[in-house]
């Protein structure tokens, strides 16, 4: 640990640095400090009943060290309920009563410091990643005072990124919305002046796409992007909501820690950052398309050049990551195409609030490339509203034949998942 | 049980004259035109296999059934009409 920390008058124990910063959740206006300290077993694996609990949890690591996977208890299947107990941990749903315990089927002694992360996994089947709160914690220089927004489902390594900030860095306020405010979350916001807000690209074109008045009454200078390809038309929106926000985006997995911090208001990273070495920080490069990382960051029992499983393009000055490389790749009789890059070229159309953009089994051509994609609201009056055949002819103006959506189906609602993300 | 599936297959076909709008739609999407004479050639009218696999995603949708592209061998198809042929075909597959 090499995070400040002071003394907490009652315990004796060292509290983290940030521990008198600001923290609303539930609508009540706390701070660390004021947030009860539960009795936890060690290791115990903790599925929060709410967001107030997993604070709770996260401040009780923070000053006592205990060995803890946080969770919700709806990504904590059966299976995985067995498989932590079987790994020595006390599992149970922590609420306002307290933590209600199971036994682990193999007691062993604890691993002070130590957290653990389940990552979606690229299998579906989630998977055990060790952290502590100093590998978990990416910024480090100074910050200038933020309110930040937590959109994020607890224990995910984003919800950690937002967390282990306020923790650690005195001036950085939080403010968590439960995932049934999430719809409403710019009016959570504007009540409790978030000027910043970390979320996925789905969660920000969820945003725009409901209430985009809403969104402008956020007084928001920092916005910050992650956990999906992020491409050029969402920054180009959120820029027009917020000429003079500071809008960046981060590339961090719980494998990798993150990696990539990109200011500048463009999709993808220049392209001179690959096979740059620096101490201390990441090395990026590409292997057969494939984004490999080389990072001081990375989870427990990682080490070297990490395959990320990530889909890289290098397209002029630019290396985009364009989606998960056992799912972007669409293969049209021979020609291969990027999903994310079809799926760019749709958001880029002003009417197209979203798109989602897979291969689909076809006669001839073994696969063809098709769409879903939601609409902006209309305006009243607006008669711009493009058709399926107008959408096709934009992706044709821009794309190689073999690249363009034939089937485009339209639907009411931006789909998502408690991660944010859209599975795009 | 067994007449009642091929029966509630039928209801689902398209017919010759279905799957002739659907291939209009294709082209119209592209600003061309279906010429009514099935003897058209598709060189001419510009419909390649792209467009050709676009159709079959087309019926496919319109009828909630999975056309067995496998199933016919391969075969000659150059005009409007070789296309509606093989796709009326293909549902009986």
């Amino acid at each position: 640990m090499t995070v400040a920390t002071t003394r907490s008058a009652a315990s004796g124990h060292p509290e983290p640095a940030g521990v008198d910063n600001r923290v609303v959740v539930g609508g009540a206006a706390l701070t660390w400090r004021s947030l009860p300290l539960p009795t936890l077993s060690d290791p115990v694996a903790v599925l929060a009943h709410s967001a107030v609990h997993a604070l709770t949890a996260a401040r009780q690591h923070a000053v006592h060290g205990t060995e803890l996977l946080l969770s919700t208890a709806s990504r904590v299947d059966a299976a995985m309920r067995t498989e932590l107990l079987e790994a020595g941990f006390t599992v149970g749903v922590l609420d306002d009563d307290g933590l209600r315990p199971h036994a682990p089927a193999r007691p062993r002694a604890a691993d002070p410091g130590r957290l653990w992360l389940l990552t979606s996994g690229s299998t579906g089947r989630p998977k055990r990643v060790g952290h502590t709160l100093d590998t978990l914690t990416t910024v480090r220089a100074e910050q200038p005072d933020r309110t930040w927004l937590c959109p994020y489902a607890p224990g995910t390594y984003a919800w950690w990124q937002v967390v282990t900030l306020s923790l650690t860095q005195p001036g950085q306020h939080l403010v968590v919305v439960e995932p049934d405010e999430l719809d409403d979350w710019p009016t959570v916001a504007a009540a409790h002046g978030v000027d910043a807000a970390s979320g996925t690209p789905t969660f920000w074109r969820r945003t725009l796409y409901r209430d985009a008045a809403a969104l402008a009454r956020v007084p928001l200078r920092q916005i910050t992007l992650g956990g999906e390809p992020v491409d050029q038309a969402i920054l180009d929106q959120l820029r027009e909501v917020f000429p003079t926000a500071r809008i960046s985006w981060i590339y961090a997995s719980s494998e990798v820690g993150a990696s990539i911090v990109v200011h500048d208001g463009r999709a993808g990273f220049p392209v001179d950052w690959l096979d740059r070495e620096a101490p201390g920080r990441p090395t990026l490069s590409v292997r057969d398309d494939e984004l490999v990382v080389t990072s001081p960051y990375h989870g427990a029992g990682l080490a070297g050049p990490i395959r990320t499983g990530d889909r890289v393009q290098v397209l002029d000055d630019r290396v985009l990551i364009t989606g998960r490389l056992d799912s972007d790749e669409i293969n049209v009789g021979g020609s291969k195409v990027s999903a994310g890059v079809v799926r760019g070229v749709l958001t880029g159309h002003p009417a197209v609030a979203w798109a989602r953009v897979t291969g689909r089994r076809a006669p001839v051509l073994g696969r063809m490339v098709v769409a879903e994609v939601v609409l902006t609201p209309a305006g009243p009056g607006d008669t711009n509203v493009p058709d399926e055949g107008a959408l096709v002819r934009w992706c044709a103006d821009q794309l190689p034949e073999h690249a363009v959506p034939r089937r485009i189906r339209v639907l009411t609602e931006i789909p998502v998942k408690e991660t944010l993300k859209s599975d795009v | 049980m067994h007449s009642l599936g091929c029966r509630l297959r039928r209801m689902n076909e398209l017919s010759r004259a279905q799957i002739r709008d659907l291939m209009a739609q294709v082209l119209k999407n592209q600003d061309k035109e279906l010429p009514a004479d099935d003897a058209a050639q598709l060189r001419e009218i510009g419909f390649r296999s792209l467009d050709f696999s676009e159709l079959a995603l087309r019926v496919e949708d319109e009828t909630g059934e999975e056309l067995n592209f496998d199933a016919p061998g391969l075969r000659r198809i150059a005009t409007v009409g070789d296309v509606l042929d093989f796709l009326v075909e293909l549902q009986h597959q």
